[in-house]
Parts: structure tokens; C-alpha cells; sequence
């Protein structure tokens, strides 16, 4: 076989797959020069995996299924392995026949599949084989035995609560022992997710999460809406990466039609993300202080932050960058005046930022409480597939922005932070050298912003075509997959936050610490719950 | 010695009005200095008053302790500000002892606190309760030799009596061993109330809080009397700070001018105490818990020091 729509450096990889392979794989599609579909049998999917892992050094960012029983009478459950080194995804195609519904789990070789197995277990009915902990995951244990992402379930569907107990927390024993219930409704403005920590005296034994209290349904709504009105629940999926999940579904939705954003439109984007990061990264600074008692700190990065917001307002009329994302470009141009103002900000939040660290790293206190607090040694933090902040602070050299340029990173250098100590005061680094990349990315950009037009219209969205958007979101990577319907909709929109991946990091992290660290613990990872349940 | 009803009265008076103004003068200061508004400092005293008003909302499997606890912790408190000498050297009870019971008074208080807070029977309220009752067994013997360490220099542990043997020239109250004591008496009171770098009272986290998480279950007037009861604990460990150690201005006799300058010597005082409190707690994170014994460690090693030091300098 010989694949010529392929980038050349995925082009080997995937001939030696089609090689090794060939009596288990249907065949290769390649919408995207760096996305490649290998569809193949169900039984050959784990070997392939293996070998992907170790022949590319493959990881696994994404696992769905979507029901494709109308058109090809199967289930597909896809398995989305990113190929840094290649720069390009591999992306797996199994069918599952709905006589016989159910598939093999791969978490024994690759933990970090494990909450997405059970979530499709969950939403579509399909029945995981061999996996050790195949309990609900995905949606509140209230649902009854529902599928709710199957197309014969209906979205305004109303379903009797389920009686009874269900999700049994595993019972943790020894002298001494004893169980400290969090949640799921806390103290302070956040989502819910239930925390039960097993602790003798401080420190703790064991944390079981539990999330998913707030499932919204998002992904079978975009089934349901108009494309430019799927670009405002992107924006809702969750609130602190409004601008990014946005940006992310107006990529898949532009790959899908093959039509690429201005490039004003993408420097445009580009400064948005770095300006979304740079408020969030930020705000964490000072809160990861206020959870050891530094309140100091975090006032003068909450003034910092403040604004960053009022910047965004005045540059796209929404505080957290809402409204500014749409298909085929960005909505809103900036003229001189507002290029100006952000110039500025750049300028005056340098030094500021530089004092604000300098308080930070002057306060013995605050670092000895960071330090060494809430470890996630490396080789865990690959295992479980850990990103963004949490990974690069735990030895994951990877970013979007530099190994798969999208948006109008290809323009600039990125200079990823990585750091190998994986604890809270890495975690806090990480932050502190991305404010800092930040504000360089928003000048380079600024220095050499383009002319021309900032939108172009997109067309009718083609029915069946499959394409991924991603981005490098401040906590990190957002995958959306669509495949498209007819009628200008969408069959399916996948929707991957890096939270539902860094998650049970935080279980690992927090083992061998003391009950009251668990706030900064968590904190220095700041994940969403929204954009877990969705 | 006779009980003076109107000592007695005026005291009360004055700890009870007093108490809710020093903790709303240090949520003020904390708040400027780290560039806020902040809240008035009439503020506790507006709680108080919501809290009085408001219904009570009892736990299901509550004892009788759950309902007894406030009361002890508030009178306790109060009993034991009856007892140290504020603005005249004879304490309106110091009939019924002198250091050692304002001590076991404080200890009672705690007692019951941490009783309530297991009472509740929530996981906060046990964790609470447990870690109070860790630091106060490291931070009371650094008090009770803190104190004592005046105490030997006057001969008696009658607080007013060492507060009439510190009368004299100003000088010869900076001394190694009052300044030692001072020291470890100072990280008490810090550890005593609740203060960074010890606890945090400002914190929402459950998970990290002391004194806050035995308080999570309690509402309305109970809440209130907790509340209030902390704020009497700590007008008491300062005016004992304040003026055991430097009993400038007390007044000798009741003539008004006497109490007039007292007033203002406790008021100044207690404001210098204020503002030490506010900058240790701006200027600290808190320790992570088990590095608290470290600093009651320093605490009881100064105060040990410095009743040695008696020996050689006393």
C-alpha cells in the first residue's frame, strides 16, 4: 500500500503498520495531510495500540465511540493516538456489531484509558471486556440504564430517577483508619465532584474520586444545533476555556470542510488563547498562595488578572473572551487603539509579573509549603497520559503549540517548560515560565499582525466528513472530533478535555501527604469539572 | 481581698464590648495592608448580632455536649478575663486564683470546644478537634513556663501581684528573660487564636481549617457564644501578654484619672499587639501542620531558656 496524502513523516509509520497489519486492516483514509484513519478489525485494535506505543511512541489522547448504526450498521469506537515526534495523529476505526456489544479494554496496557473506556461504556451501552474496575463512570448514579448517546435515545428524553445504591466506594481498613467524606457540594464557587478520603490521623491512604454529578449532555446537544450555534455551547463546556474549546470546534469544523481561517484570523485567535492562558495562569498563582495563607500574593495577582479581563472586554467585549470565536475566522477585528491598549498591557504587566514571582520566591514560607508537597513522579504522570501544566511539571515534553502548530503558532517559536520534579512548586514554575512565553507570543505576534480579512465563510457543511480540532488550551490539550450531517449539523462532536485526563493524576499525587495539603494539591492542578462532565 | 460587684460589672462590661473590636481591628488592618477595603471594624460586632437572631440548626445525632459546649467556652473565657488584671492592678476575681486558673479556665474552654466539635460527629468537626487539642498540648506548657518565668522574678503566681512587682522604671522590664518570654508567650497567643502561621481564620477549606472546623456545624446564638468566646480567649491572652510583661500605667487606685490613663496605656497596648498580629500574618503562609510543633518547639525552648535565665540574671 502506498499512502499520498500523507505527510511524509507519518507516511512510514503508517506503512509499517499497514505491513505488519494488513490481514487486520479494511483500509486507510486520509482527509488531512496529519490525520490518518486506520480502519480495522476490533480484535487487531490492542496490537495495534502496542505497537503504535512502541514502534512511534504514540500516546492515546482520545477514545469514543460514535453510533453509526443508520449509516454502516455498526458502532465505531475510535482510538485518537498522537504521534508527537511525526506531528501527526493516527487515528483507529473498529466497528462494533450490535448483536454483540461490547469491546476489550486496553487499561492494563494503558491506564490512561481508563476513565474514557468506562465512558463509553456508559453513554453508548457498549460492554467493556476485561477491564478491572468496570464500574459507572460517566454519568451520576442516579440515571437509569440508559445510552444516552445512542441515536435512538431522545435528547428531551425524561427519565425517572434510579433507586437504590450503586456506586459503592471501595471500604479501606486497619487500625486507625477512617474516612473523611468532601463533597460533592463544596465550600467556595466550584462544580461538584465527591472526594472520599481513607486517612490514618493526617496522612492519607487513599482518595476515590468521584465525578460526573453535572452531565449536561453537551455532546449529544451539538447533535442537535445549528454549526454557528455549536461554537456557543463550545463555549460553555467550560467556562475558564471558553475561547479555547470554541477554537477547538471551529477547527474540526474548518478542517471538516477543508477551508482554512484567515491568517489575521489566526494570529487573532493565537493572541485570545495566550490571553486566556495568561489570566487563568494568573489567577492560579495567587489562589495556589491563598491555599497556603499567602493571601498577599494572591491579591496583587487577582489586580493583575483584573486586568487582563478588562483588556479582553475592551478588545472582544466579553471578559472571558466570549462572543469573539466564530466558524471560518474570529468575529471581531481590533484597529490601532486596541492594538495599542494590549501592547500596554504587555508592557505593564511584565514588571508587575516579575514582582509578583519575586514576592513569591522571597516568601520562605509559601515555598516551603510548595515544595516537595503533592508529588506525580514521571513515570506515573505517563502512565495515567497526564497533560498540560500537570504533565510538563512531571517530565511531559509535549505542547500543541509547538509539536502541532495550529492556529498562528507556526509563526513564532514556543519555549515549553518542562520540569521533572512533578510538585506543587513545579506546577506553580510551569505557570510562572508560561506567563512570562505568554506575553513574548502576544508582542511577536502584535509586531507582525497580518492584513487582511479576519472571517470567510465557510459554506454548507458537506455531509460524513470526519476531521480533529485541537488546541493547546491554558490547562491543556482540547481535542473536538466531528463528523458531519447533512443539513449543516453534526452526527457527532466529540469533545476531550484535558481535565477528564488529569483527574485520577490527582488521586496519585496527593498519596503519602497530609489532609490539609490536599487544597493547594488540587489547586496547583485546577481542573474543570464541567469540562469532565460535559 | 473582697469581691467588688462593681469591678465585677465593669470588667465584664469591658472584655465583652472589647473582645469583638480587637478581632474586627485586625480583619481591618490584614485587609489594608494587602490592598483591600476590608470589612468595618464594627463588623464582629454586626455578626454577633445576626447570629443572635438567628434560628439554630441542631445536628440529628447531637448529645447534650453539643448545646453545653458554647456555654463553657464563652464563660470560660470570660471567667478567666475576670481574673488577669486590665485596667487596675487588682483583678476583679483574683480572689479565686491566680495564673494557674486562668491557665485551666482556657484549658476547660478548649476542652469543651473540641468536645463539640467531635459531638457533631462529622469528619471536619473530628479533624478539628484532634489537631486543636495536638497544638494546645505543645502550646500550654510553653504559656504556663512563660508566665512562670515572671512569675519566680515577683515570687507568687498572683497575677495582680505580679503586675504591682512590675511598677517601676520602664528600662528594667527589657531584660533577655522577659524578651525571651515575651517571645514564646507571643507565638502562644498566635497559636492560641487561630492565627497565621498556625491556622488560618479566613479560610474557606475545610480541610485545612483548626479552630474553623469545629465551629463548621454550629449556627445562631451557639455560633454566636463560640464566637464571641474566641474573641474574649484572645483580649485574654493579650491583655495577659500586654500586661504582665509590660504593666506600664495601671492603674494603682480607682480614681478616674488613675483608670483614664490606664484605659489608654491598655488601649495602646493592645493596639501595638494588633498590629504585630496583623504583620505576622501578612507577611507568613502557614505552616504546613507538622511543622506547627517546630514552632511551639521555639516557643517552649524560649520559654524554658528564660525561666532559666532567672537563675542567672533574675
Amino acid at each position: 500500500m502506498s499512502f499520498t496524502h500523507v505527510s511524509p513523516e507519518l507516511q512510514p509509520i503508517v506503512e509499517e503498520m499497514a505491513r505488519r497489519f494488513s490481514a487486520g486492516i479494511h483500509s486507510v483514509y486520509t482527509p488531512h495531510l496529519n490525520e490518518v484513519y486506520v480502519h480495522a478489525r476490533l480484535e487487531v485494535i490492542p496490537g495495534l495500540c502496542a505497537h503504535l506505543y512502541r514502534a512511534a511512541n504514540a500516546r492515546l489522547v482520545s477514545l469514543f465511540a460514535d453510533d453509526a448504526r443508520q449509516t454502516d450498521g455498526a458502532f465505531h469506537l475510535y482510538y485518537v493516538l498522537a504521534v508527537d515526534a511525526a506531528h501527526g495523529f493516527v487515528i483507529l476505526r473498529a466497528p462494533i456489531a450490535p448483536a454483540t456489544p461490547q469491546f476489550t479494554s486496553l487499561v492494563n496496557a494503558i491506564p490512561a484509558a481508563n476513565w474514557q473506556e468506562r465512558e463509553v461504556q456508559d453513554w453508548f451501552g457498549l460492554k467493556l471486556v476485561g477491564h478491572p474496575n468496570p464500574r459507572r463512570c460517566a454519568l451520576h448514579d442516579d440515571w437509569p440504564e440508559v445510552y444516552p448517546l445512542r441515536k435512538d435515545f431522545n435528547l428531551t428524553t425524561e427519565l425517572p430517577p434510579f433507586q437504590g445504591e450503586r456506586h459503592k466506594f471501595r471500604a479501606v481498613e486497619g487500625e486507625g483508619v477512617f474516612q473523611v467524606p468532601v463533597g460533592p457540594v463544596h465550600a467556595g464557587i466550584i462544580e461538584p465532584g465527591h472526594f472520599l478520603f481513607s486517612v490514618a490521623g493526617e496522612p492519607v491512604l487513599y482518595l476515590q474520586l468521584r465525578m460526573f454529578y453535572v452531565h449536561k449532555g453537551t455532546e449529544k446537544l451539538f447533535e442537535s444545533l445549528p454549526l454557528p450555534h455549536g461554537v456557543r455551547l463550545a463555549e460553555s463546556i467550560s467556562g475558564d476555556s471558553s475561547f479555547a474549546h470554541a477554537t477547538a470546534f471551529c477547527h474540526a469544523v474548518e478542517r471538516a470542510v477543508c477551508v482554512q481561517a484567515p491568517v489575521r484570523a489566526r494570529v487573532l485567535r493565537s493572541v485570545c488563547l495566550e490571553l486566556e492562558r495568561l489570566y487563568n495562569h494568573i489567577a492560579d498563582i495567587g489562589a495556589i498562595c491563598t491555599d497556603v495563607a499567602f493571601v498577599t500574593a494572591n491579591m496583587h495577582a487577582m489586580r493583575l488578572k483584573e486586568r487582563i479581563l478588562r483588556a479582553n472586554e475592551h478588545l472582544t467585549g466579553n471578559r472571558l473572551l466570549r462572543g469573539m470565536a466564530c466558524l471560518g475566522g474570529v468575529r471581531f477585528d481590533w484597529d490601532a487603539g486596541q492594538q495599542q491598549a494590549l501592547a500596554n498591557l504587555v508592557a505593564d504587566l511584565k514588571p508587575e509579573f516579575a514582582s509578583l514571582v519575586q514576592l513569591i520566591e522571597n516568601s520562605s514560607s509559601t515555598l516551603d509549603r510548595l515544595e516537595t508537597t503533592g508529588i506525580l513522579r514521571p513515570e506515573v504522570a505517563r502512565d495515567l497520559g497526564v497533560v498540560g501544566i500537570a504533565g510538563r511539571a512531571s517530565g511531559f515534553d509535549h505542547d500543541l503549540r509547538r509539536d502541532f502548530p495550529h492556529a498562528a503558532y507556526d509563526r513564532v517559536k514556543v519555549n515549553v517548560p518542562v520540569y521533572h520534579l512533578g510538585d506543587v512548586k513545579h506546577r506553580l514554575q510551569v505557570r510562572v515560565d508560561e506567563v512570562r512565553e505568554s506575553l513574548s507570543l502576544i508582542e511577536q505576534f502584535l509586531a507582525r499582525l497580518p492584513d487582511g480579512p479576519i472571517r470567510v465563510d465557510i459554506g454548507e457543511v458537506p455531509p460524513d466528513r470526519v476531521a480533529l480540532g485541537y488546541v493547546e488550551g491554558w490547562r491543556g490539550e482540547i481535542f473536538h472530533w466531528v463528523r458531519t450531517a447533512p443539513g449543516n449539523r453534526l452526527a457527532r462532536c466529540k469533545v476531550k478535555d484535558p481535565s477528564l485526563q488529569n483527574w485520577p493524576a490527582l488521586s496519585e499525587a496527593i498519596l503519602g501527604n497530609i489532609v490539609p495539603d490536599f487544597p493547594v494539591i488540587n489547586k496547583s492542578f485546577n481542573l474543570s469539572y464541567s469540562g469532565t462532565d460535559r | 481581698m473582697n469581691l467588688n460587684p462593681l469591678a465585677i460589672a465593669l470588667q465584664t462590661a469591658l472584655l465583652l464590648l472589647l473582645a469583638p473590636l480587637v478581632s474586627g481591628l485586625i480583619r481591618n488592618w490584614k485587609a489594608k495592608l494587602q490592598n483591600r477595603r476590608g470589612p468595618r471594624i464594627w463588623q464582629p460586632y454586626s455578626d454577633l448580632l445576626k447570629f443572635l437572631r438567628k434560628d439554630m440548626v441542631i445536628p440529628e445525632h447531637a448529645s447534650w455536649v453539643f448545646g453545653f459546649a458554647p456555654y463553657v467556652v464563652f464563660l470560660s473565657a470570660l471567667l478567666a478575663g475576670l481574673m488577669i488584671p486590665m485596667l487596675t492592678a487588682q483583678a476583679p476575681l483574683s480572689l479565686f486564683g491566680g495564673v494557674l486558673a486562668v491557665v485551666g479556665l482556657l484549658a476547660l474552654g478548649r476542652f469543651f470546644l473540641a468536645l463539640g466539635g467531635l459531638d457533631a460527629g462529622s469528619a471536619f468537626g473530628g479533624m478539628g478537634s484532634s489537631r486543636e487539642m495536638t497544638i494546645s498540648a505543645l502550646a500550654e506548657p510553653a504559656m504556663m513556663l512563660a508566665i512562670f518565668t515572671v512569675a519566680i522574678g515577683v515570687g507568687s503566681t498572683d497575677l495582680s501581684r505580679m503586675v504591682q512587682a512590675g511598677q517601676g522604671p520602664v528600662w528594667k522590664l527589657f531584660n533577655p528573660t522577659h524578651a525571651m518570654a515575651f517571645v514564646a508567650l507571643f507565638l502562644v497567643l498566635l497559636a492560641e487564636t487561630g492565627r497565621i502561621p498556625v491556622d488560618n481564620p479566613a479560610t474557606h477549606l475545610e480541610l485545612t481549617m483548626i479552630h474553623e472546623a469545629m465551629l463548621l456545624e454550629y449556627s445562631g446564638r451557639y455560633l454566636a457564644l463560640m464566637e464571641w468566646g474566641a474573641s474574649l480567649k484572645q483580649l485574654v491572652l493579650m491583655t495577659l501578654l500586654a500586661n504582665v510583661f509590660l504593666p506600664v500605667g495601671i492603674a494603682p487606685d480607682t480614681s478616674p484619672a488613675a483608670l483614664g490613663v490606664s484605659a489608654l496605656a491598655l488601649a495602646a497596648k493592645l493596639l501595638v499587639l494588633a498590629a504585630e498580629v496583623v504583620l505576622v500574618e501578612t507577611t507568613n503562609a502557614k505552616l504546613r501542620l507538622f511543622r506547627v510543633p517546630d514552632l511551639l518547639g521555639v516557643a517552649f525552648i524560649l520559654a524554658t531558656l528564660a525561666l532559666l535565665s532567672t537563675f542567672f540574671f533574675g
